[in-house]
């Protein structure tokens, strides 16, 4: 409490409105019970910094490992994770209740974000004179089947497990055309490129994939 | 895009595979059609799964400390802290009654209402927006062919004009053009202008040539034909091609229309259509 305020009159201050007032701490775990569209409208409605807290530490790792996905750049991956809370915080009326779960909203922005991103270093590098090349994969495997860092949200984490399944039952080729587009940010065009098909092969791929995953996520009846 | 997209490609869409110029086109779209709205989002919902599926990293803990100066939300010193928590205090009701509302424990749904009028409202205003820029758009596309189309009236007046004086001129010559074929209907006059030094053919109910062929117009000087160059009628037949006298032509006895390849021979090698007696024109 005293950290950084040597002045003693100054502690007496705080400790005296502490006693008045709820601690942040116990605010903010009030508020971590609190659904995503909740906290969304805490934010419009309110301006609550405490809510906004919340949605950080709750999405802050997903982001960002969206992000370094994308991106293969730690540095890039935190920028890129940093303007999309900083956005969320400043224009919450973007999320509009109606477009459905706040989650998918979120990672449709992160992914646009850093698509974004990934394309204007893809330019700045042509401009250099750089080789295009084969697109950044990483040390990273497409996707994940066994979580390195467990998420800190309970349903996050039930959510992780269904999307794993899903992917695991997808055809490799098939997985591989949707990393392109999702991750690397190429076109149907640029995908049948890089991975000397024709383009036809590649629509198929999409197509079938996106189909598998809707129905795999479907509730079961 | 006057019908509503497939679930194919609201699914290319959502993954971010179309190309710049048809994810313009879509967007422009959904912001005119509620049903291809609620098409994208569930491809979205779909394609959101990716981001779920990339493997786990923690973030930097710097990060959050980077997000909340950039926010303009410090890390709360002990005297913020009390600010922040007086005003979350200040702010709980409201709050309280939209989770209300979301939770369905209370059935007041003002606030979230009025937050969804805002966003309809925003909506119309960016639907208003997309509307009137493509109406701009067609309207410039518009403005582009007219004024076009006025370039070409006035080439055609100015041309009109230089025949007319052409015409007027005391020092120009008009001869009678005779077509080759018996059974057309073709008529024209060759139009010789010292004054301005130019040579009009001008031909009504030419047949158009098909393609890699052209009419050429020659000038017979002393049993030498000289090329004046290409031309073609209009979708009409209409034909009126004007040219300058070529330099050094002093005398010449005919001039003579033929079929030759297209962008013109060298030399006359082609069938003649028209024919132009020149001996009887003042000199």
């Amino acid at each position: 409490m005293t950290e950084g305020h040597p002045d003693s009159s100054s502690v007496r201050t705080i400790s005296r409105a502490d006693s008045f007032a709820p601690s942040v701490d116990a605010e903010i775990a009030a508020r971590t019970d609190w659904p995503d569209e909740a906290l969304m409208v805490a934010i419009a409605v309110s301006r609550d910094e405490l809510a906004f807290a919340v949605l950080y530490d709750r999405y802050v790792d997903l982001v960002y490992s969206a992000s370094i996905r994308v991106l293969a750049d730690a540095q890039l991956a935190e920028d890129s994770a940093q303007d999309v809370f900083v956005r969320l915080w400043r224009r919450p009326e973007t999320f509009i209740a109606e477009r459905g779960r706040f989650l998918s909203w979120l990672m449709s922005v992160t992914r646009n974000r850093a698509v974004d991103e990934l394309r204007a270093r893809t330019r700045r590098r042509r401009r250099e004179g750089g080789s295009l090349g084969e697109p950044e994969e990483g040390a990273t495997p497409l996707f994940s089947t066994e979580p390195e860092d467990p998420p800190r949200c309970a349903e996050l984490r039930e959510d992780q497990v269904i999307v794993r399944r899903a992917l695991s039952d997808l055809p490799v080729d098939q997985k591989r055309a949707l990393q392109l587009a999702y991750f690397n940010g190429l076109t149907q065009q640029e995908i049948a490129t890089v991975l000397h098909e024709p383009l036809g092969t590649v629509k198929t791929r999409i197509r079938l994939g996106m189909q598998k995953l809707r129905r795999a996520l479907e509730p079961e009846a | 895009m006057t019908t509503h997209i497939t679930q194919e490609e609201a699914d290319e869409y959502a993954i971010g595979a179309l190309d710049f110029d048809l994810v313009r086109m879509v967007a422009l779209h959904l912001a005119e059609c509620a049903i291809c709205r609620e098409t994208v989002r569930d491809a979205e919902r779909v394609a959101a799964i990716f981001a779920l599926a990339a493997p786990q990293r923690r973030a930097p803990k710097r990060l959050r400390q980077r997000v909340m100066r950039s926010a303009g939300l410090e890390r709360a010193g002990p005297l913020r802290r009390v600010v922040i928590v007086a005003q979350a205090a200040a702010g709980i009701a409201a709050v309280f009654v939209a989770i209300a509302a979301f939770t369905g424990m209370v059935s007041v749904r003002g606030q979230v209402g009025d937050l969804r009028d805002k966003n309809d409202h925003l909506q119309t205003q960016i639907d208003d927006a997309l509307s009137q820029k493509v109406e701009i758009a067609a309207l410039t596309r518009g403005l582009d062919e007219a004024e076009r189309n006025s370039d070409q009236l006035k080439r055609a007046a100015q041309e009109d004009r230089n025949l007319l004086l052409a015409l007027m001129s005391p020092k120009s010559d008009v001869a009678d053009v005779f077509t080759k074929d018996e059974s057309a209907t073709s008529i024209g006059r060759l139009v010789w202008d010292e004054d301005q030094k130019r040579v009009w053919f001008v031909a009504s109910d030419l047949a158009q040539r098909p393609k890699g062929e052209t009419y050429q117009l020659w000038a017979n000087s002393g049993g030498k034909f000289y090329s004046l160059g290409v031309f073609a009628p209009d979708a009409s037949g209409f034909a009126r091609y004007q040219t300058t006298v070529p330099q050094g032509l002093k005398s010449y006895e005919s001039a003579v229309v033929t079929i030759e390849r297209a962008g013109g021979s060298n030399e006359r090698s082609g069938p003649s259509v028209f024919v132009a007696d020149l001996s009887g024109l003042r000199r």
